[in-house]
């Protein structure tokens, strides 16, 4: 059992989070973490002006507006409010085999409760062509949208969303994209990509803390809500309004979380992303290479990027998580809420171990993690 | 914490915009073109629709300001 934790559970949360990060949200608790929109006393607006500035930082970073950057509580409830807002009319809508339950589960809910319809097209394995070919396939007159992830969560394969996002503009189809898992790590420029709604968490790529996600929504993009309540606008009104983002800000804003998230992004525009993809990109290949020279090691994908796949043949995967466990290694083991990514490795069966980097890592964590692999796959280790 | 208030010298007027965030890039723009302004919110007796807020200005800049927010397409509802 090692004293000190190593990492590598970074698709699911960033671990450690910047200093700077930690340093605002303790001094946005300590000294001015008010209501914001909510009356005029100096604490509700200096916090509505950090969350002012993050909407700005945010807008800049994923080249929308400001007032279109709606902040929610992580990915999925913005990804839930994308999805429900856009369809709530019927219709429907393509998402790719290799979506995380976040889209699944609530297109699926309202397929079985009677109000869409919709088809998944394949995305993993195929050209870029191809992907837009089975989209046009499977694209029908009532089609409203094409929604998929940027880069999937349970290896590093990414989809071609600005050829996605063409196609759908050229179409006539809304384009909503999941980056939950490139956001921070890819450059998302949402006007080149013709996304129509881009969501992501702040706790992942982007280093800020839990409890705060964002859905950006493109010029003219207006979902239905989802979600209805107090926003501190027209409180006599018996709905929302139609101006986002307090539109879709029901209830009171994690103002620590928007504030540690403003830190993150400053954090990361304090370098370069091809630094930081560089970075993630040299651990994958080190990780690869350490693997792939242990006996009954499979790595199931081989796409290099921050996140890492991978079986000890005749060892459960969650069997392997543990022991990496005990001996101090932080990993992610099982179905990462994935079944459809699952499916399209060909991994349902198993599940597998997935080690993913941040910028913390170093060539040193994975040279151990490597190591106590090597001694479970020989049954050094075991429980 | 950004302060674009500068100091308002003279009359002040209002312009009335709803949300505290078009209120704030309502700041900021008025900010980039020399204007000073403070966000401010709006008396609910004046809204008829309850809370709202918008952007405190000299009067002396009052068709600037409604130029330079018209331009930047954020809808004031009133100047007060």
């Amino acid at each position: 059992m090692k004293n000190k934790l190593i990492y590598l559970d970074n698709a699911a949360t960033t671990f450690p989070k910047p200093p700077a990060v930690a340093a605002a949200v303790d001094e946005c608790i300590r000294t001015f973490c008010g209501n914001s929109s909510r009356g005029s006393n100096p604490l509700a607006l200096k916090s509505a002006e950090k969350i002012f500035e993050c909407r700005c930082l945010l807008a800049d970073t994923f080249f929308c507006l400001p007032e279109n950057v709606v902040f929610t509580y992580n990915t999925t409830y913005a990804l839930n409010m994308a999805l429900k807002g856009i369809m709530k009319g019927g219709g429907h809508i393509l998402i790719s085999n290799m979506e995380h339950n976040a889209t699944l589960r609530p297109i699926a809910n309202l397929q079985r409760d009677g109000l869409i319809e919709y088809d998944t097209f394949e995305a993993y394995g195929k050209t870029d062509t191809e992907i837009i070919q089975d989209i046009d396939r499977k694209k029908r007159p009532d089609t409203r949208a094409v929604c998929c992830l940027h880069t999937s969560n349970i290896c590093s394969y990414t989809l071609p969303i600005e050829k996605i996002g063409k196609y759908c503009h050229d179409a006539g189809l809304l384009f909503i994209c999941d980056g939950a898992q490139s956001g921070g790590h890819i450059p998302i420029d949402m006007k080149k990509c013709n996304i129509d709604i881009l969501c992501l968490p702040a706790h992942k790529g982007l280093y800020g803390i839990q409890g705060c996600g964002v859905m950006l929504l493109g010029e003219g993009v207006s979902p239905d809500t989802v979600i209805e309540g107090g926003n501190g606008v027209n409180s006599l009104d018996y709905f929302m309004g139609d101006d986002p983002p307090e539109k879709y800000e029901a209830g009171t804003l994690s103002t620590p979380a928007i504030v540690g998230l403003c830190e993150g992004l400053k954090f990361l525009n304090s370098k370069k992303a091809s630094e930081i993809q560089a970075h993630t990109k040299k651990l994958f290949s080190h990780a690869k290479t350490l693997l792939e020279g242990i006996p009954n090691v499979t790595i199931h994908d081989a796409t290099p990027g921050s996140v890492l796949i991978f079986n000890i043949n005749g060892i459960p995967c969650d069997e392997v998580g543990e022991l990496l466990s005990l001996a101090g290694i932080c990993v992610r083991t099982g179905y990462h809420c994935s079944p459809l990514a699952h499916k399209a490795l060909g991994t349902y069966g198993t599940g597998g171990v997935r080690i993913s980097f941040g910028v913390f890592n170093t060539l040193s964590h994975i040279e151990l993690l490597s190591s106590l692999t090597e001694d479970i796959s020989n049954r050094k280790l075991r429980l | 914490m950004t302060d674009y208030s500068g100091s308002l010298s003279g009359r002040s007027c209002t312009a009335y915009i709803g949300s505290t965030t078009l209120a704030m890039k309502a700041q900021r723009v008025l900010a980039a073109h020399a204007i000073a302004s403070s966000v401010t919110k709006i008396n609910s007796s004046r809204t008829r629709r309850g809370c709202a807020y918008g952007v405190n200005f000299d009067c002396a800049q009052q068709s600037n300001v409604k130029a330079i927010l018209a331009r930047e397409n954020i809808s004031v509802k009133e100047f007060l």
